[in-house]
């Protein structure tokens, strides 16, 4: 009895659920039309309140510090459009900066991605225009949080493509937050990365757009957007072969159409000659392997489509082998032209840095200056759970929804996810490419969920509310009878499936608690100036820019200064001084060899600096108060880069301990001890006690090998007020106490001084007049 | 033109063979494509290239008080470092979560789709694991995050 009734109650679900979907169905269009002004103002609420969270959130910094510029990179971005501004964009495009990379000098407009500075300086430029004046540097600073609403809202758009509206307000509202993307993109972290990623969703969406409806003026779209992708960031390359490995899955899906075609012959010509225009890619678009699959799908493509034309005047038989062997013979065509091309020399081959990510040895091997930056390391664990948390178990959920319900777009996201999970875990700082990727797919995945359980809670009784409306008018009993018939029918998970909605809302609400809480104590600190707390509050470290203005103010104004690469930057900006090498990583050799200045002995250094021009070493030392991220833990990386380029002067194996440690105590090797670098950090050291010890190193917790330091080439100028930054004058060669020669070795040329007297032009001289040698003290050897 | 198609027969002897496209070769189903996704998330989430790349040991150790010396799971204080063993742990609780919330889907999803399979006791069942799932999951890898990261959720 009891199981008829079930099934017939469940026939009856059965039939009420095909009933609601018919009617939801017709209704939903009465809905949209009859709520369309709310539905508009739900989502234009939502998206402004992303917009408004993800930049106040990115304020961190600028209310703990000051309206500053972060890090290294931004402030040579800075610096490029202070200049911008000031002498206008074609004369930076030909700025040439002798300032950097002395004696070689940069030509900064054709070295540089100038989608930023264009894009701050045309702000600038309407606000001026408007009369509100406001300094170049606060538009720098709050670039990337307002770009961050931007990035929100192109995120919302391809969800909505993707999937529905409701995932994309919810993509919207996760990459609004979620750190993975506020690590690039907080107040005063001026750089590509902030505007490109909004570039880069912008570009999906145009080419999911694109791709569904087939008109060319989404296409172009998509070629403009790329565009300007192109002018921003390095990272095009990525959309470059995605875009073209999209179309290359779809063909072998055998899911050709006219749409795809149109989509992808519109966009790869009109990108190919957009990009063509930023003076930095130049000619690469047609000469390196990067882009080369672009245009082989292209070919391909023409290809398959002339075949699909051959159709028409084929028989069905007759066609299926010749589509095959036509297809495959025009795949191989092409990859075999592209390798000839490749190797006759006609196209560059993989660049290092992009070689890199398909073999992940190859960079330790080869290429150190690229695995020394710390956020080229390969990816740990818990790097993806902190930029990303929960969203890292509901993406798969998402590839899981969009490969049950595939279409055209949707492989698209797969293919997304697939490689930029890769190259996530090849690199730390490509988890910002997958950042936004993870968000489009969670959402899909919470907002499927979510739609499931509170759908199935109101339609069985909005079904029969209006059923009951229809058979009965009495207001009285419709109260009751719905609530009699769920009972039996469909209240079997009725609280389960709030325990689970709201267990799911709980754990949205720890993903906002996290990612409030990484964003303000992991990503909001600009690093040139520190901050450290304990008992008695905060206290901060303005070591850096202390030392940068002693240069500046203090210092021959065409000084050159000496600093590994990581400074250089900074120096130019705030120092405003010459510098050697800076973060613009171009010439391998000329930082290889300042690398074996700072890792040769204190003689062979001066010849190098002496050769360089030097005036100036700086190194950064944070010995005193146990800073890590100083110039001795670097230093293995500049022995590597130097014995890339110079073997036979520095090897590795002479820095580290007989167990192969690498250690600054009285273990450490005399190479290690008797080096530059160690020289200039740890001179003077020795005096400072800290907790009964004298030399303690905090960093790396030893007292140090080697404490009566003696410089005989450089002395020291300045050292900032926590030792964070030292800087030492470079000697000039009749400064510096000549060292004491023992008699014996001494050539005294007294044949000289008797032609001398013979000539013309003579001098009294005496003889046997005693010889002082200047300078050495007694004591010390 | 079938003169030029007829120039090198003319040569060669036209084999008789038949060339045919192996049985094995079909167009994988999406779930085939679904695990194999989840297989290499799961791989590259545990940090396998890492691992690869830097060579971590299994499980490191530390020596305590006594001198005895202690197998410890979790290389605590650095962010971007990790022992393997954590992170084939981690990443398989991220499975398990990502799991179950599909679990949780399916349970429901079928149900609303008129389309039953369990009976009322395996919906339950199955709604509570997929439940379980996403709980433990969230809960473990906040544990792991606190072990890690000793400081998370405090004001510094």
């Amino acid at each position: 009895m009891a199981v008829s009734t079930q099934a017939a109650g469940n026939k009856k679900s059965k039939d009420s659920n095909n009933h609601v979907s018919t009617k939801s169905g017709s209704s939903a269009n009465g809905i949209n039309s009859k709520y369309v002004g709310s539905l508009s103002l739900i989502t234009f609420a939502v998206l402004a309140i992303a917009w408004i969270t993800g930049f106040l959130s990115r304020l961190f910094s600028v209310i703990r510090f000051e309206s500053i510029i972060h890090e290294f990179d931004p402030w040579f971005n800075y610096r490029a459009t202070a200049y911008m501004v000031e002498h206008g964009f074609y004369d930076f495009l030909n700025w040439f900066d002798d300032r950097a990379w002395y004696p070689l000098g940069r030509i900064v407009g054709g070295t540089v991605y100038p989608g930023l500075m264009v894009t701050s300086g045309l702000i600038h430029y309407v606000l001026s225009l408007l009369n509100i004046p406001v300094h170049i540097r606060d538009i720098c600073v709050f670039l990337a949080p307002v770009f961050s609403g931007l990035t929100s809202i192109a995120t919302y758009f391809l969800t909505k493509e993707i999937w529905s509206p409701g995932a994309g307000l919810f993509a919207a509202g996760f990459i609004a937050i979620v750190p993975g993307y506020i690590s690039r993109s907080v107040a005063g972290s001026y750089d590509n990365e902030g505007i490109a990623i909004f570039a880069l969703q912008l570009t999906y969406f145009f080419w999911v757009k694109s791709v569904k409806t087939g008109s060319i003026s989404w296409a172009v779209a998509t070629a403009l957007s790329y565009f300007y992708m192109v002018s921003a960031w390095g990272g095009y390359v990525f959309i470059i072969n995605l875009i073209p490995l999209h179309v290359f899955v779809l063909l072998l899906m055998g899911r050709f159409s006219h749409r795809i075609y149109t989509a992808y012959t519109t966009f790869f010509i009109l990108g190919l000659i957009l990009s063509m225009q930023i003076p930095f890619v130049g000619f690469q678009p047609v000469r390196t392997s990067e882009h080369m699959a672009s245009a082989g799908v292209f070919v391909l493509l023409n290809a398959v489509a002339f075949l699909k034309y051959l159709q028409r005047f084929m028989s069905k038989q007759e066609f299926r082998h010749f589509f095959f062997f036509a297809s495959v013979t025009a795949a191989a065509l092409v990859f075999v032209t592209v390798v000839g091309l490749t190797y006759a020399g006609f196209i560059a081959p993989w660049s290092g840095r992009f070689y890199s990510l398909w073999d992940t040895g190859y960079a330790k091997i080869h290429i150190p200056i690229i695995a020394s930056v710390s956020e080229h390391q390969p990816t740990t664990w818990f790097s993806l759970f902190f930029d990303l948390h929960i969203l890292v178990t509901t993406f798969p959920v998402g590839i899981w929804f969009c490969i049950r319900k595939i279409n055209d777009e949707r492989v698209f996201i797969v293919l997304y996810a697939l490689f930029a999970s890769y190259f996530a875990g090849v690199m730390v700082r490509l988890i910002l490419t997958l950042t936004p990727c993870v968000c489009v797919l969670s959402a899909i995945a919470f907002s499927s969920l979510f739609e499931l359980y509170l759908k199935d809670d109101d339609s069985p009784k909005t079904d029969q509310s209006s059923r009951n409306d229809n058979l009965y008018d009495e207001a009285g009993k419709v109260r009751k009878m719905p609530h009699e018939q769920n009972k039996d029918e469909n209240s079997i998970g009725g609280n389960l499936r709030i325990i689970v909605l709201i267990a799911v809302l709980f754990i949205l609400l720890l993903f906002a608690v996290h990612c409030t809480w990484v964003t303000s104590n992991a990503y909001s600190s600009p690093s040139v100036v520190l901050a450290t707390y304990d008992q008695s509050g905060r206290q901060i470290l303005d070591d850096f820019r202390e030392a940068y203005f002693w240069l500046w103010q203090n210092t021959d104004e065409n000084a050159r200064i000496m600093s590994w690469w990581d400074y250089g930057y900074q120096i130019a900006g705030m120092g405003n001084r010459t510098t050697l090498v800076d973060n613009n990583t171009w010439n391998n050799s000329h930082i290889a060899l300042v690398g074996k200045a700072m890792s040769s002995t204190e003689p062979k250094a001066y010849d190098i600096m002496t050769s360089l021009d030097v005036d100036y070493v700086l190194v950064i030392f944070g010995g005193l108060i146990g800073y890590s991220g100083d110039d001795i833990n670097k230093f293995l990386w500049m022995v590597r880069i130097a014995e890339g380029e110079h073997p036979q002067d520095i090897r590795e194996a002479d820095y580290f301990t007989a167990k192969g440690e690498y250690r600054v105590d009285e273990e450490a090797s005399s190479t290690m001890l008797n080096c530059l670098m160690y020289k200039l950090s740890y001179y003077r050291f020795g005096d400072v006690r800290i907790g009964g010890y004298t030399g303690f190193d905090r960093t790396r917790n030893s007292v140090i090998g080697n404490k009566n330091i003696e410089l005989t080439y450089l002395e020291e100028a300045y050292t900032s007020e926590h030792w964070l930054v030292r800087i030492y004058r470079v000697k000039k060669p009749h400064e510096f106490n000549r060292p004491r020669i023992p008699r014996s070795a001494r050539q005294i040329k007294t044949k000289a001084t008797l032609t001398k007297k013979t000539s013309k032009k003579r001098k009294g001289t005496l003889r046997n007049r005693p010889v002082v040698v200047k300078g050495t003290r007694s004591g010390s050897a | 033109m079938e003169i030029l198609f007829r120039i090198p027969f003319a040569i060669l002897a036209v084999p008789n063979l038949k060339i045919r496209k192996p049985s094995w070769i079909v167009q994988p189903s999406a779930m085939v494509v679904f695990s194999l996704a989840l297989f290499t998330y799961f791989l590259i989430t545990a940090g396998i290239i890492y691992d690869v790349i830097v060579e971590p040991p299994g499980v490191g150790s530390t020596v305590d008080d006594r001198g005895v010396s202690r197998p410890v799971a979790f290389m605590p204080y650095r962010v971007n470092g990790q022992y393997i063993l954590e992170g084939l742990a981690s990443s398989f609780m991220f499975t398990v979560g990502g799991l179950g919330f599909i679990i949780l889907y399916r349970t429901h999803g079928q149900i609303a789709s008129g389309y039953k399979t369990h009976s009322s006791l395996g919906y339950y069942l199955m709604t509570s694991v997929g439940f379980i799932c996403v709980l433990v999951a969230v809960l473990t890898t906040y544990i792991f995050m606190r072990i890690k990261l000793p400081g998370y959720y405090l004001h510094p």
